[in-house]
Formats: C-alpha cells, sequence, structure tokens
C-alpha cells in the first residue's frame, strides 16, 4: 500500500513538475515581449512539453501502479513485468528480488536449523543430566574455572554435599578431600594430550563415610578447538566390593577350617590303619566307624554349603506340594527317636489338631525340623525333654513349630549370631560336633525359599525355644481339586 | 625314661588318634580339650612338650603358647602347634613363643611322631627301643 501511494505521488509530483515548467516558459516568453508567430510558436511548444509531461506522468504513475499491484499480489517469490522503457530496471528489481528470494531461503533454513539444534541439545542434556542421575558412580564436571558444571547424586551422597545447589560453586567448596581436589587440579594442569588419571583413593575429609576406598579417573572434556573445557571426575565406591571380596575371603577360610577337621580324622585314622596302629580287631573296627562318621559328616557339609550357595544364588530346585507340617514332625521324631533314648532324653509332639498344611518344599521343611530337633537333643543333658509344637494361625494364615529344650540356653551375646554361617556357640563345641550351617541352611529355607519367619528365645541354663512360621500359601487350583 | 606329652585339641578324634600313635611309640600322653583346661593339666604334671590346636574355645594354641612363654617354670616346654587354617602363622603370632613347628591339617599321624622326636631330640632313643 505504502509503494502504491509512493507510485501515485511520484507521478502527480511529475505531471505538476511538467505542468509547473511548461508555465514558467510561457510566463518567460510573455516576459520577453515575443509577439505574433514567434509567441504561439512558444506557446504552443509549452503546451506540447506540459501536454507529454501530463501525459507521462499519468503512463509512469499507472506503469508504477501495475508494478506495485503485482509486487504485492505476486509476493516476494514472483518475478515482475512491465512496460518496455521499464525494461532495465524491472532487471534491476528482479535481479534485487532474486538475491532477495535466496536470502530469504537461506535464513528461514538458518532458522529452522537453529530451532532443531536447540531441540536436540535441550534433549541431550536432559538425556545427560537422566544418565547421571541413574548411576551408582558419583561424577562431577567442573569449568576450567574449577566450577562446579554438573554433578549427580551420587557424588552428592558419597562427597557429603547437596547436588540441586552445587551448580555454579567453586569445587573448594564441594569437595572437602584434598586429594581428590589435587587430582581434579592436575587434571586440568595436565590438559589434553594426557591419558585420563586413574587412581585410587581414600576420602577423608567431608566424605559421608572417611576411609571409603574410591577408584577414581579424572579426564579433560575437549571442544572443537582441542582446548580443554571441562574436567570430568569419577569415582566409583569400592566399599560394597571390598566388603564382599572379605565376606568371601573369610568364607573361604571358615569353610577350609571346616572341611580340615573331618578331613584330618579321616586321613589319619586311614594311616593308622596302613601302618598297623590299630593292633586288634575292636580297635579296627571302632576306626573304621569313626572314618564312616567323619564322611558323614565330611557329605553333610559339603551339602549344606552347596545348598546355601545355591539358595543365595537363587538356583536351587524348589519342589513345592501341600504339605502336612504335622507328618513332617512326626516323621523327624520317629527318626532322632533312638538318639535321644540313648541320652535318655524324653520326645514330646504338641500339635494343633487341623490347619497344619502349608504349600512348600516337603524335603526342605523336613531338614529344616529334624535339624532343630536334633540341636536340641545334642545340647539337652542326658534326662532332657525336647518338644515340638504346632500351631495354626489363621488370622496371619501361617504354621508355627517351635522345638523347645531343658538343654544349656544361649547367652544373648551369641543369640543374635546363631543363623549365621560357621558361628558355634564356644561352651557348646565341648558338648558336640556341629558344621556351622545347619542353622543358617534353616534360615535360608525358612526366609528365602518360604518368605517364613525364623528365630530363637533363650536364657542361659534355662534352655531355648527355636521356632518358625510358614504361611501356609495358595494352594493352586489343580492340587486342591 | 619315657617323655610325657600333651596333646590339646577340641577334636575327640584328633586327641585319639594321636595319643594312639605317640603311646604305641613309648610316649606317656595326657589329653585337653581346650587351652584352659591344657594351662591346669601343664601346672599339675609339667609335660615335655605340648602338642596344641591353634583354633579352641575359651583360650586359643596361640594364647596358650603366649602364657607359658610368660611362666618360667614352663617357658622352656617346646609346642608344636596344629592348625586347620591352611596358611602359616604369622611371625608375631609365635615369634615370641616357644612354638617349634606348626602342622597343617590335615597331618599325618607319622609326620607328627617325626616331628615330636626331632623336638625332644629322642630320635636316637626310639631307633635303640626299635632294635
Amino acid at each position: 500500500m505504502q509503494t502504491l501511494i509512493r507510485s501515485i505521488l511520484g507521478g502527480l509530483a511529475l505531471g505538476t513538475l511538467a505542468l509547473g515548467v511548461g508555465l514558467a516558459m510561457l510566463l518567460a516568453a510573455d516576459g520577453m515581449g515575443l509577439g505574433g508567430t514567434l509567441w504561439w510558436a512558444v506557446a504552443g511548444t509549452c503546451l506540447a512539453v506540459t501536454v507529454i509531461g501530463v501525459v507521462s506522468s499519468l503512463a509512469m504513475g499507472r506503469a508504477i501502479r501495475s508494478l506495485s499491484r503485482e509486487l504485492e499480489h505476486g509476493g516476494a517469490s514472483r518475478l515482475v513485468s512491465g512496460p518496455r522503457w521499464l525494461r532495465s530496471a524491472l532487471r534491476a528489481l528482479n535481479e534485487h528480488q532474486l538475491r532477495h528470494q535466496q536470502r530469504e531461503v537461506a535464513w528461514r533454513t538458518r532458522e529452522q536449523d537453529l530451532e532443531i539444534r536447540a531441540r536436540v541439545s535441550g534433549d541431550a542434556r536432559m538425556q545427560a543430566e537422566a544418565v547421571l542421575e541413574v548411576m551408582d558412580d558419583a561424577v562431577i564436571v567442573c569449568n576450567t574455572l574449577l566450577e562446579v558444571i554438573s554433578t549427580n547424586r551420587a557424588a552428592g551422597s558419597l562427597l557429603g554435599f547437596d547436588p540441586e545447589t552445587a551448580e555454579g560453586r567453586p569445587i573448594a567448596e564441594i569437595v572437602k578431600d584434598p586429594m581428590l581436589r589435587r587430582i581434579i587440579t592436575e587434571t586440568l594442569e595436565s590438559g589434553v594430550d594426557v591419558e585420563p588419571r586413574r587412581g585410587e583413593l581414600m576420602l577423608a575429609d567431608g566424605a559421608t563415610v572417611e576411609g571409603n576406598a574410591c577408584e577414581v579417573v579424572s579426564a579433560c572434556a575437549v571442544d572443537r578447538q582441542g582446548r580443554a573445557s571441562a574436567v570430568v571426575t569419577v569415582l566409583h565406591d569400592l566399599s560394597r566390593e571390598r566388603e564382599i571380596s572379605q565376606m568371601k575371603s573369610e568364607f573361604v577360610s571358615k569353610a577350609s577350617h571346616e572341611l580340615r577337621t573331618p578331613l584330618s580324622s579321616m586321613r589319619a585314622y586311614v594311616e593308622m590303619l596302613v601302618d598297623g596302629e590299630a593292633r586288634d580287631e575292636a580297635t579296627r573296627q571302632e576306626f573304621y566307624g569313626i572314618i564312616q562318621s567323619e564322611t558323614d559328616r565330611l557329605a553333610r557339609l559339603v551339602d549344606n554349603m552347596l545348598n546355601i550357595s545355591r539358595i543365595e544364588a537363587g538356583i536351587i530346585e524348589v519342589d513345592r506340594d501341600v504339605v502336612d507340617i504335622h507328618d513332617l514332625v512326626d516323621r523327624a521324631v520317629q527318626t532322632l527317636e533312638p538318639h535321644a533314648r540313648e541320652k535318655d532324653i524324653s520326645l514330646h509332639t504338641e500339635i494343633a489338631p487341623v490347619g497344619t498344611m502349608v504349600f512348600g518344599d516337603s524335603d526342605m521343611l523336613q531338614q529344616v525340623i529334624v535339624n532343630l530337633l536334633s540341636n536340641g537333643i545334642k545340647y539337652t543333658p542326658e534326662g532332657g525333654r525336647v518338644t515340638v509344637q504346632v500351631d495354626a494361625d489363621t488370622l496371619t494364615r501361617s504354621v508355627h513349630v517351635a522345638v523347645s529344650d531343658t538343654g544349656l540356653g544361649i547367652a544373648p551375646q551369641d543369640a543374635e549370631h546363631v543363623f549365621e554361617k560357621f558361628f558355634r556357640v564356644e561352651n557348646y563345641k565341648r558338648v558336640a560336633k556341629g558344621t556351622g550351617l545347619g542353622l543358617n541352611l534353616c534360615r535360608h529355607i525358612i526366609e528365602t525359599v518360604h518368605q517364613g519367619q525364623i528365630g530363637l528365645e533363650s536364657t542361659l541354663g534355662m534352655g531355648s525355644r527355636f521356632w518358625f512360621s510358614v504361611p501356609m500359601g495358595q494352594v493352586p487350583a489343580r492340587m486342591a481339586a | 625314661m619315657s617323655r610325657r606329652i600333651l596333646i590339646v585339641d577340641d577334636e575327640s578324634h584328633i586327641r585319639h588318634v594321636l595319643s594312639l600313635k605317640l603311646r604305641n611309640s613309648g610316649f606317656i600322653v595326657d589329653t585337653a580339650v581346650d587351652g584352659e583346661d591344657a594351662l591346669h593339666q601343664i601346672a599339675a604334671m609339667a609335660p615335655d612338650l605340648v602338642i596344641t590346636d591353634l583354633q579352641m574355645p575359651y583360650v586359643s594354641g596361640v594364647e596358650l603358647c603366649r602364657v607359658l612363654a610368660e611362666e618360667p617354670a614352663h617357658a622352656d616346654i617346646p609346642v608344636i602347634i596344629l592348625t586347620a587354617r591352611g596358611y602359616a602363622l604369622g611371625e608375631e603370632a609365635v615369634g615370641l613363643t616357644n612354638v617349634r613347628q606348626v602342622v597343617n591339617k590335615p597331618f599325618s599321624p607319622r609326620t607328627i611322631l617325626e616331628q615330636v622326636h626331632r623336638v625332644l631330640g629322642t630320635m636316637f632313643e626310639s631307633q635303640e627301643q626299635a632294635a
């Protein structure tokens, strides 16, 4: 619209100018006192100039109006045409138009590109932050001024700072451990041409757990010009690995000790037989019996170790079925009755008349009952009493089994460890042999395999009551039918 | 003259088999079930040699050796240690005691007999007896 107004005004201005020139020439001729034919000639010429000026200005105005219309309606993408006398101006205009169009296309492409980049960069940052958050390793990224750019939750909990407020703060405020600060500073000073710095670090000041062993890797991030733009430091907490390694080592040491004990007896007695040291038949028979019982002990120990290890690894085969705890207790009492009789120990059962069915592994539950009952007999002095109680708790839908004895009892400081691997109550060692794994296996069978509970109530010198409870469980329809 | 040996182990089979092996070779053998029991027996009988297990309730083998070393009357009694730990004892554990030998379990009774002769210097006597 503005273009149109400008062209009309331009046309009018040109016409007015031509008219003005004509009139001025007429007045000048009149003023000079020209007369007759010459005056008419001058007046005619002036009129002709005026008419040509007006006609030209009108034609030019029309051409410019049409051009403006074309430009307005055709938009920037269209080239314009016009009368021949305007051709050279239009060529220049069209060339300009073409350049303008090309620049506009380039700008739009660049704008779209920037939009995409901004979106991708935002997504990438969010993804990077998500990766940092889910990582168990502590990550600290700082710029070349040693200010924190990015960090994660693991770093906050390992080094004892709030990761939400860490961004922008100097590394010296965040990392209290001097050695770690030194590693980060030296990484930046070493620049980009060196391998990442690796090492182990014992965290000291400020760390949530002082003395935590950590594996540290620190390296420079490089910008497009190949210069260091940031220092990325990753800390891998080794304390859990060390703990597991120590537990494994302790287990191997204890297991080795327990395995060597029956093996020692077996080797020694066999050698005595080979050397003819058992000089009469009765002694030889005694030796054979010892070798046999020690072989059984060794086999039991290996079985227990393997079963515990399988349960812990979650690879034990569990054969679930409807099991009546009442039957299992009867069978265990029947098996151990001769041992109890040898020690003049009376065995008693108090079993609820109904509701003693559970859905579980019969052999494993039998092993638990035999183990608890056998311990009761082993650690109860002659003439004592061992009782097995079975109750159904309809409220919690579980079956409770308790084995009570009138034995030595267990001190509170020992009671909390009796279900641990290879733990043996010191004063029990004099009374009877054990693998130190029986109760640990019981706990695994009850708690891990059957999601039940196992425990102990005892007073030193007053006997013990070992108990467990297992959920009755949901019997599958095909089995209930 | 027969030498007196005290065997200390909480495992009855080990006490039994070693006693028989050493008695068959002419030694007088006493047994104790743990370190505490051993200290009572040593005070009463003054053995020429103590063979003790390392890992025992109440008083361990190393503790038993330390107590013996601190007691002038028993400081010269040589000790052979039996261990099921499977690795050598540290110098600090045995350095201040009168431990002469450390034998790993499972052991051979023949080896124990040889060690006993070596420690007591009775190899010659035993060969004479055999002849």
